[in-house]
């Protein structure tokens, strides 16, 4: 009884706005990410870790 | 003690000296090595449990039902949490040039933690649990661990705002999600009201129990052993091998997706349960996505290597960190196969799971540590690597035990689940008792046995290497650096979003919480507010007093690590077990018993199935009963007595919780446990038991075994 109440406990609007509310973010900061004029920028961020701190003697 | 106070001017920047905290780093260090060789050992003790039932020496607190929780809080918190915590103090301290927040809270998280990790193994051995898988822990320290990982918060974010470099590298982002993701999981799961300050009841009961419990218990793998493990990787692996990231942009896409699609995945370990339909598919779905994500952060972190291929066959950390990668694809390629439904119905309660679950944390997170460790620890002791050859040999054993452990378990798994769905062609199942299925896998557990041993003696062989490397080495403090204070000359203007994002840490870690918080809302809110919407079967009573008793005594031995108690609705359950189990049976269940394994049959309905006499000499040697049967002895619930004295409270806590125990019911709940004690006792007095079994636990035990499954079977009777 209570299984049949809950497999009719649908809510399709729920994971729609989910799956939407993901599309957009992903197309938003894939947009962001991958415009051209931020290449040199993440070059430049891909290095930190190597750079190698400048030591005080 | 921060050392920040010089200044020197250079142009119009202030450039400023300071020094790092590496003594918290080798602390860590150490306790990776101290609390990987236990949980290894652990491991090794219960697989030669699971092939031969003799090697618990018939000691209560070194049963399997009992180590096996220790053993994964071990790798979990001990092993992999301390490697955590040394790797991202290593590496955060470097990516933002400056030291640790505060020493005072550094030292604090460090023995806080340890001491986290000692009170588990003081408590689960000796039976005091939750009764919930990878959150066995009981309420004083699910307390203390929410404080200890304040401390880190407070002290991780503290190191942000005193950071030198404005742009917040891609490792720290994996680490901001997995701080506040882990919190956000612990506290919601641990909701539970204090019985006594040993035990307590889950606020949560039967399907909502298992829905948190799930979400809790995937997104642990997710925000425990993958994202930090992936910071890591991003800072470990071009350091290793002195190349930046492959994509840095790839890296930024991975990280949005994998936080965002992680934390739906849960409901893909409750698969053809009682769970709402609609929550099933769609944790299926996400998992399915989990692919991209997943895949796009290993190709990041495999390309990292082109072009120093040649050292990954002479650097032993390169080699490991190589490896892993590899084995985090193997693992994540797996996973959201497992998660497809139709896969899912063979693999799941079988040995496929641990198998999959291993070539994780063997193969992505010890491999992946080892890589760390050898480049960490000739940084920290000043000096090179004591042998190169021993680590190779390490490589191979490890790599060689951990092949050993999937394959076998793959063989047991299908084997196993074919079995259980044989049904010859007058629809009758071909193997109806469970032990034929069971004795036909008994020798692929001691090849897993041999492969953990393996993978054992592959550690301890690290341990000694890294020893002698830090013995010849000398740990150095104080070394003074240099670097420009942050001011606003590295401040972006017209910087796109998320650039600007970049440099704004604490609204990142907001965004990241509301990621989390989606999927989490979405997909557990409803489940938790469906109460409403549930008609209760009235046929489905509290448990009584003493088998309230006897449930407590099954979660204190862990007899759910081997039983389910959910019948999934396939022909050849429902055949073996009887009816598929309903969301209306669970509702008295805190915290709910499904298990997620079966190395013994389902006990969802095994009420009534079998006299008390069975239960009883089953208890005492299961092979008495069944002949071939792995299950260990459980002869000390024939010596323990009865805990009447805690009972009361017991009772008001459910009740509290929405059990409909009436007040006086409670008054005379003692005499009334008491009293079906007598019953069951004189019941096996027939059988020639001698009276004094009245007031020892395994009566508790066999009157919640006879309870089990039962009232839905007499709703089914009476119309």
């Amino acid at each position: 009884m209570k299984q049949s109440v809950l497999s009719q406990f649908d809510m399709p609007w729920i994971p729609i706005t989910g799956l939407l509310l993901f599309v957009f973010c992903f197309v938003a900061y894939t947009y962001w990410t991958f415009r051209k004029s931020n290449k040199a920028h993440y070059q430049e961020a891909s290095m930190i870790p190597l750079e190698d701190e400048r030591r005080k003697i | 003690m921060s050392s920040d106070a010089s200044t020197m001017p250079s142009s119009n920047r202030r450039l400023e000296t300071f020094s790092y905290d590496d003594q918290i780093v080798r602390w860590f260090v150490i306790a990776t090595l101290v609390w990987g060789a236990v949980a290894m050992l652990l491991g090794v003790t219960i697989a030669f449990q699971l092939a031969d039932w003799r090697v618990n020496f018939g000691v209560p607190w070194l049963t399997f039902g009992r180590l096996r929780p220790l053993h994964t809080n071990g790798a979990i918190f001990g092993f992999c949490g301390n490697a955590i915590f040394a790797g991202i103090y290593f590496s955060h301290q470097r990516l933002l040039k400056t030291r640790l927040f505060n020493d005072l809270l550094s030292k604090i998280h460090f023995w806080g933690w340890q001491f986290i990790i000692v009170s588990a193994a003081l408590t689960l051995p000796f039976g005091i649990t939750s009764g919930k898988e990878y959150a066995e822990l009981e309420w004083p320290i699910d307390i203390l661990i929410t404080l200890i990982w304040v401390v880190f918060a407070v002290n991780f974010f503290g190191t942000i705002i005193r950071r030198r470099e404005r742009h917040i590298y891609v490792a720290i982002w994996f680490y901001i999600a997995t701080i506040i993701t882990v919190a956000v999981l612990h506290i919601v799961n641990s909701m539970e009201v204090p019985v006594t300050f040993f035990k307590s009841y889950s606020m949560y009961a039967g399907v909502q129990d298992a829905l948190v419990q799930w979400w809790y218990g995937h997104n642990a793998v997710a925000f425990f052993l993958t994202t930090p493990f992936l910071g890591l990787m991003y800072y470990f692996v071009p350091k290793a091998a002195n190349r930046p990231v492959y994509s840095y942009r790839l890296s930024i896409i991975h990280f949005w997706s994998l936080v965002f699609i992680y934390i739906w995945a849960g409901p893909h370990h409750l698969l053809y349960t009682t769970l709402p339909e609609w929550a099933q598919t769609l944790g299926m779905v996400f998992s399915i996505s989990l692919w991209m994500p997943s895949w796009g952060g290993m190709i990041n972190g495999l390309m990292t290597l082109r072009g120093v291929w040649h050292k990954v066959r002479t650097e032993p950390g390169l080699r490991f960190m190589a490896t892993s990668l590899t084995f985090y694809g193997m693992a994540t390629f797996e996973g959201p196969l497992l998660s497809i439904k139709s896969v899912n119905a063979i693999a799941h309660f079988t040995d496929w799971i641990p198998g999959h679950v291993h070539s994780g944390t063997i193969g992505w997170n010890y491999m992946l540590i080892a890589g760390i460790l050898f480049y960490m620890v000739p940084k920290l002791w000043n000096t090179e690597l004591y042998s190169k050859k021993l680590a190779n040999i390490q490589f191979w054993l490890a790599t060689i035990g951990l092949v050993f452990y999937v394959v076998s378990m793959w063989v047991a798994g299908v084997t196993q689940s074919l079995m259980w769905r044989a049904m010859d062609s007058t629809g009758r199942l071909t193997y109806p008792n469970f032990i034929e299925t069971v004795v036909k896998i008994v020798p692929m557990y001691w090849v897993r046995a041999i492969g953990g041993t393996l993978v054992l003696i592959s550690f301890l062989i690290m341990i000694y290497n890294l020893y002698k490397t830090a013995k010849k080495g000398k740990a150095q403090d104080g070394e003074v650096f240099e670097a420009y204070a942050l001011d606003e000359s590295s401040v972006e203007h017209k910087a796109t979003p998320h650039r600007k994002l970049e440099g704004w840490p604490m609204i990142f870690a907001v965004l990241s919480l509301i990621a989390i918080l989606v999927g989490s809302a979405i997909e557990i809110l409803p489940s938790l507010l469906s109460d409403k919407y549930i008609v209760k079967n009235i046929a489905v009573k509290p448990y009584t007093p003493l088998e309230l008793i006897g449930r407590d005594v099954y979660i204190r031995e862990g007899c759910y690590l081997c039983h389910s108690q959910t019948i999934r609705p396939m022909a050849h359950e429902v055949l073996r077990y009887g009816k598929a189990s309903d969301a209306a049976e669970f509702v008295y269940d805190r915290p709910f018993q499904w298990g997620s394994k079966r190395t013994g049959p389902d006990l969802a309905r095994v009420g009534g199935k079998y006299p008390d006499m069975w239960h009883y000499r089953h208890f005492y040697d299961p092979r008495e009963v069944t002949a071939g049967s792995i299950m260990p002895r459980y002869t000390w619930l024939f010596d323990n007595k009865i805990d009447y004295l805690t009972l009361p409270k017991k009772m008001q806590v459910m009740q509290q919780l929405g059990v409909p125990y009436k007040n006086e019911e409670i008054e005379n709940g003692v005499a009334s446990a008491k009293a079906q004690a007598l019953v069951i006792a004189t019941g096996l007095a027939e059988s020639g038991i001698p009276a004094q079994i009245v007031d020892k636990e395994v009566v508790a035990l066999i009157s919640y075994m006879q309870r089990l499954g039962i009232d839905f079977t007499k709703a089914e009777v009476v119309p």
